[in-house]
């Protein structure tokens, strides 16, 4: 439609467009209603007919407005669908043969590759041509072609798999199709992944369609992430991300679990843009990682990127002791040395401390999976019994020999060995050293091949003994028996018949030796009931018990999944789906890629192939928006109804808000479907967007100068009420305790200050003093406010009302209501007169009251918590020191001096210590201020004195 | 937009609240005046007539003429002397006011200009009146309703009788009822009745030559019309309504002819000797009591003089 990739599903409708002028004349003449007014007067006016009877005109923008919508009805109805063709141009009449990758690489954009797929048919479809489909996951089969609908029927039943897909399976059922229909195009809608090391299916495809019709439709770069090679390190379990191609650096989230599923831990590494691989490492605790069965990439839905662990990788701990007395200083020689650094990489190593009596039974404490005995002869009863039990419940026990095993005779071997009087005998030596047999086809060691360099100088021989060539795992080539072993219970004894350090053979050197303990521990636990029979030549078949499905999720098994051997280590496939197999103590993992796969994108460039995007053109159903946009202006048009009849004004403000929030809520709903897609392309914007605010927050004020001269050194500080002789005897009371406190105490605080809480920063001084004058004006609730944070803030306030003189019972002075009315506002704590053992009244000085120039006014403090649950005393003064101290004693007018050190005003009291009972009470109470309630321990001291007995 | 509510029946029944609105506003009425003037005219709160006749004040002694009843000889003062003397009182009588507030349903009406319905206004204004010219030591009755009382409950009592006068609820107009020579009467209405109607009924009440007060209470939208578009106007007492295509044309006309009508009542006021007074009730109720409290005082002084 002009020129337009627009189609209607019902071009039917749009006749109604015609309509619309007999619409433009319908509307023009039904006026908005008119507005009904209650009036009165018109019994009087009953007469007075109107002069212009002719409706107001429906404006015309308001017509249009209308127009508009109808308009917009219609087109929705007619369902306008945009692109509706998908862009398959194809001139073509000759067959279209589909090769679909439906491996675990495809997983991350499936549905759109089905999209294209069904897309790609609909178009052979409209062509008329035959298709044939083929999923190169599936195994090989016939491929035929067939009608569309077939096709696509097909294509329903073909399922994302698990595993990658075996293209070059599939060559020859191509090669047959093509031979039938030489002209047929073939399309390929590839992941662009490949695991073999030479792209051969490409170029055999290319060379089978002769005619160059090939197309491949794949992503520019393939950036699927797949998990493999993981390995239960000392310290962590790695695993590598691995993908084809080098990209854009993505941050991969890795997720760990158990096998119920239950995370264990997360991790995330940082893919860099040039590297195709990454190590992801999971820092757990040993059990749990040995706990890990899979691991998975959170938000990569495919089962290329979950990784199933099985026992194999589980970290064994295994103890190693040793019969030879520990030289630390040479450390070569001892024998732990060569097995500890063999076993490093892939087990947990405990050995026992240095001088400990019973070494294996503090090790069999720990929880072992494989106990080492490194020549360690004479082993008492109680241990053997522990040592067999720990062997019946599953427990491996390897052994060295050794002088002292030589030597000793007991039955935690495999083999009888030969002692007695040629017990020194049994160590052999020969004239040139021997080297290793080939390994024993049936034992563990099976895949290993031997090294020339092992040489071996001297062993422990066994008894002959018709069940000897059962038990032996490695011999010389002479025939004489190097590692046998033998199971006993659930568990296994390994002898190997050299030492385990260098001094009988440089097995310990080799990397054979390695390999050899990595196996033996491998089949410490479960595992080992089933390859502890050694002399059975028997590789027992596991079946599949849970596999993965294409999108990474576990399912029972296919019909499709057959049993595997338990030695099976490659990469899954179609017959042995990724999955566990096998009973569910002894899990064989077999995982989409294999140990050491490397994917790599598919270079179709080289092969001479072209690739087209792997997007299906979307066609767009354009009614959703179109309607929405109706939906919108007949809102609109709601709305100018009401105002044209007068309606909207009388709405109250709130009805009004709501309209234009649903509004709002309708414009931003109608945005959404349209900002979709778009927002999806974005989705690392918008951390970026939101570092800025942050970075600003950094920027500093300049502090006043007077402030840091007032932070520097620690002040009293006192509030300048205004009464110029209040606050003269203020600054010099302070000034006669910070005298006191300077030569009595270990502060020297400086210069006191007279501050004004409305304009200075509180924030500074540790102690306030205000003295209350009734008669200043109130200070201001913001002044009030930030005395509160002071407060609030650590701060302490000593409110002094200085009319203790004045008070009488039960009445109330004009201080006392000036302060009363000034922290009404404030949040001032519950009260109490300070109590006989608060610990203001031991911080410097024990004393009993707080005398001021009166020596009659209670002072108050905040309620201290209610004891303890235990009724005892000294949790009284637990924490939280008053903000607030209220007196009426005018303590300044008693601390205060003139230069010479002489009292300024007279007491008032009847003891002649008062004076000096003031300074001291002022002591306490910046002492109280300043060091809060440590010494509310104090509390304590009769406890202690009487402990002490005095 | 102007908008407009119209008032049920029961709303506008006089309730508490207009009871204690009147309260109110008698109590805020200038006493002062009134208490001045009642020093110079009033005794006792009645007023003397300056005569002889029923009363409780001595007026004077005369003698007792020949064939009157022996009952009114004052004993005391014939016994100083050889006459028979009859002790005079002077004439005491207190004068009565006759309230009548328009109820009806046109009454029930506020625009949103208005501080308050015009009933509301109505009440209040007459209970207030009522209110203090009882504490001044008048009698007040309801026309049509009550006899003149003089309780210091005046305003409970009154509310009582509206409230009970279910016909006053469509009466347009104050009852035909012919009030005394020396009675005044306080009508309160919005008069928006034709102008030969209210003058009849004025002439049945002023029959006797009793004069008084008429009060036009309107709201603000009746005499400015501010609506413009096209408006479907209804009345509150018939089923009347009126579309009018273009309010704003149409209120043109509707001033000039409102405006007609409000002068003529007041020229016919004038002419029977009645006061009028104009309220809004955009403005203040204790505008319109005070001007009506001075013009009853001050008809009270023409009448005493």
């Amino acid at each position: 439609m002009l020129g337009l990739p627009l189609s209607f599903m019902a071009p039917i409708v749009l006749a109604g467009l015609v309509a619309l002028p007999a619409l433009w004349w319908l509307l023009r003449v039904t006026p908005p209603r008119p507005q009904r007014i209650a009036f009165p007067p018109l019994k009087l006016m009953a007469d007075l007919l109107p002069k212009r009877e002719t409706p107001a005109r429906t404006p015309w923008w308001l017509l249009a407005l209308r127009m508009l919508i109808a308009a917009l009805v219609i087109l929705a109805v007619a369902g306008p669908v945009f692109n509706p063709q998908g862009g398959q141009e194809s001139a073509s009449r000759e067959p279209l043969v589909l090769l679909v990758d439906n491996g675990a690489a495809s997983a991350r954009d499936w549905a759109g590759r089905v999209q294209l797929a069904e897309s790609l048919i609909a178009g052979a479809g409209r062509d008329g041509r035959a298709v044939a489909l083929a999923g190169l996951a599936e195994p090989a089969a016939s491929l035929a072609l067939g009608t569309p609908a077939e096709a696509e029927d097909r294509l329903r039943a073909l399922a994302l798999r698990p595993h990658m897909p075996d293209r070059s399976a599939h060559l020859a059922d191509l090669q047959s199709l093509l031979a039938v229909a030489p002209g047929s195009d073939v399309a390929w809608i590839s992941d662009g992944v490949r695991l073999e090391a030479d792209d051969a299916f490409s170029r055999r495809l290319t060379e089978l369609a002769r005619n160059g019709r090939v197309t491949v439709h794949a992503a520019s770069a393939p950036t699927m992430l797949f998990l493999t090679d993981v390995e239960n390190l000392a310290s962590s379990l790695n695993v590598r991300v691995v993908r084809a191609q080098p990209g854009a650096p993505s941050t991969v989230n890795l997720r760990a679990s158990d096998q119920r599923g239950i995370v264990l831990g997360e991790t995330t590494t940082l893919l860099p843009a040039s590297a195709t691989e990454t190590t992801a490492s999971f820092a757990l605790p040993i059990e749990v990682r040995n706990a890990v069965t899979r691991i998975e990439i959170v938000g990569e839905r495919s089962a290329g990127a979950v990784l199933l662990v099985d026992d194999s990788a589980k970290r064994r701990r295994v103890g190693l002791v040793t019969g030879v007395t520990a030289d630390v200083a040479q450390p070569l020689l001892s024998p732990t040395y060569y097995l500890s650094r063999a076993l490093g990489p892939f087990a947990d190593i405990r050995e026992p401390r240095p001088g400990i009596s019973d070494p294996i039974g503090q090790l069999l404490d720990q929880n072992l999976s494989v106990l080492m005995l490194a020549d360690v002869g004479g082993i008492d009863k109680d241990t053997t019994a522990r040592i067999t039990a720990f062997m019946e419940r599953g427990g491996v026990l390897v052994r060295f020999a050794g002088p002292r095993l030589a030597a000793a005779s007991d039955d935690l071997t495999p083999v009888r060995l030969r002692r007695g009087g040629r017990s020194l005998g049994g160590a052999l030596s020969w004239d040139a050293p021997k080297t290793l047999a080939p390994f024993n086809r049936e034992g563990p060691f099976a895949e290993l091949s031997t090294r020339e360099e092992v040489t071996v100088t001297r062993q422990i021989l066994a008894e002959p003994d018709g069940e000897l060539s059962r038990k032996v795992w490695a011999s010389l080539v002479d025939g004489t028996p190097i590692v046998t072993a033998e199971r006993r219970g659930a568990g296994l004894v390994v002898l190997f018949h050299v030492t385990a350090d260098t001094t009988w053979s440089s097995l310990p050197l080799s990397g054979l030796f390695v390999d050899m303990l990595k196996r033996i521990v491998a089949l410490a636990g479960a595992a080992a009931a089933d390859i502890g029979q050694t002399g059975e030549a028997r590789v027992e078949t596991v079946s599949p018990v849970t596999v993965l499905d294409g999108q990474g999720a576990f399912r029972s098994p296919p019909a499709t999944a057959r049993p595997v051997p338990r030695t099976y280590a490659d990469r899954a496939v179609h017959a042995h789906p990724p999955g566990f197999y096998g009973p569910r103590n002894a899990t064989l993992a077999i995982n989409t890629l294999k140990t050491g796969d490397r994917p790599a994108a598919i270079d179709f460039a080289a092969s001479g192939l072209t690739t087209r995007a792997i997007e299906a053109p979307q066609a767009r159903d354009l009614r959703p928006p179109l309607l929405v946009l109706a939906l919108l202006l007949l809102a609109a048009d709601t709305l100018a109804t009401l105002w044209l009849g007068g309606r909207l004004k009388a709405m109250t403000r709130a009805r009004a808000v709501a309209a234009s929030l649903l509004l709002a809520v309708l414009a931003s709903g109608a945005a959404g479907l349209h900002a979709g897609p778009a927002k999806a392309q974005t989705p690392t914007q918008a951390p970026a967007q939101v570092a800025p605010p942050a970075a600003t927050q950094g920027t500093t004020v300049p502090v006043p100068r007077e402030q840091v001269a007032a932070a520097a050194t620690t002040r009293l500080a006192f509030v300048l009420t205004g009464d110029r002789r209040v606050d003269d005897t203020s600054k010099a009371g302070l000034e006669g305790l910070t005298l006191a406190l300077s030569t009595r105490t270990a502060l020297e605080p400086g210069e006191p200050v007279g501050v004004d809480p409305s304009r200075d920063e509180l924030g500074l001084f540790p102690i306030l003093y205000w003295p209350i004058v009734a008669g200043r004006p109130q200070p201001g609730a913001e002044t009030m406010r930030r005395l509160d944070a002071f407060m609030k803030g650590g701060g302490f306030v000593i409110f002094d009302t200085r009319d203790a003189d004045a008070q009488r019972s039960g009445r109330a002075t004009p201080e006392g209501d000036h302060l009363k009315q000034m922290l009404s506002i404030v949040d001032v704590p519950e009260l109490e007169p300070v109590p006989r053992d608060h610990v203001l009244t031991k911080t410097f000085y024990l004393i009993d009251g707080f005398p001021g120039r009166y020596d009659r006014g209670q002072t108050w403090v905040e309620v201290l918590p209610p004891p303890g649950p235990d009724g005892r005393g000294p949790a009284r003064a637990a924490d939280g020191v008053s903000p607030i101290v209220i007196t009426s004693n005018d303590l300044a007018a008693a601390w205060a001096t003139d230069r010479r050190g002489g009292p300024l005003f007279p007491l008032q009291g009847s003891s002649p210590r008062q004076r000096e009972m003031s300074l001291r009470g002022g002591i306490n109470l910046v002492m109280y201020a300043l060091t809060g309630n440590y010494k509310a321990d104090q509390v304590h001291v009769p406890a202690l004195l009487e402990r002490l007995g005095q | 937009m102007v908008k407009t509510t119209v008032l049920t029946p029961s709303q506008r029944s006089p309730g508490a609240r207009d009871s204690e609105q009147g309260i109110a506003l008698s109590h805020r009425l200038p006493r002062l005046a009134l208490e001045a003037r009642r020093v110079s005219a009033f005794v006792n709160g009645v007023h003397g007539r300056r005569k002889a006749g029923p009363g409780e004040t001595f007026w004077q002694y005369r003698m007792l003429t020949p064939g009157e009843a022996s009952s009114g000889i004052d004993w005391r003062r014939s016994a100083r002397d050889s006459k028979l003397y009859v002790r005079e009182r002077e004439w005491e009588a207190s004068h009565t006011i006759w309230m009548w507030a328009d109820r009806s349903a046109s009454m029930g009406f506020a625009s949103s200009l208005a501080q308050a319905p015009k009933v509301d206004r109505a009440l209040v204004l007459a209970l207030a009146l009522a209110d203090a010219l009882v504490d001044g030591g008048e009698r007040v009755g309801l026309l049509g309703l009550t006899r003149p009382l003089a309780s210091r409950r005046i305003i409970e009592r009154l509310v009582e009788h509206i409230a009970g006068d279910v016909a006053g609820m469509d009466a347009d107009l104050p009852p035909a009822r012919a009030i005394g020579r020396l009675d005044e009467a306080v009508l309160i209405s919005d008069w928006l009745t034709p102008l030969d109607k209210v003058l009849a009924a004025l002439g049945s009440i002023g029959v006797q030559g009793g004069r008084g007060h008429l009060v036009m209470i309107i709201d603000p939208v009746e005499e400015s019309f501010p609506f413009a578009g096209q408006a479907e106007l209804l009345d509150l007492e018939s089923d009347l309504r009126l579309d009018v295509g273009d309010a704003n044309a149409w209120g043109k006309d509707y001033r000039v002819r409102i405006a007609a009508h409000r002068d003529a009542i007041a020229a016919a006021c004038r002419k029977l000797g009645w006061t009028f007074t104009l309220h809004h009730t955009d403005r203040n109720a204790s505008e319109a009591a005070l001007r009506l409290a001075g013009l009853i005082s001050s008809s009270r002084d023409m009448r005493a003089a």
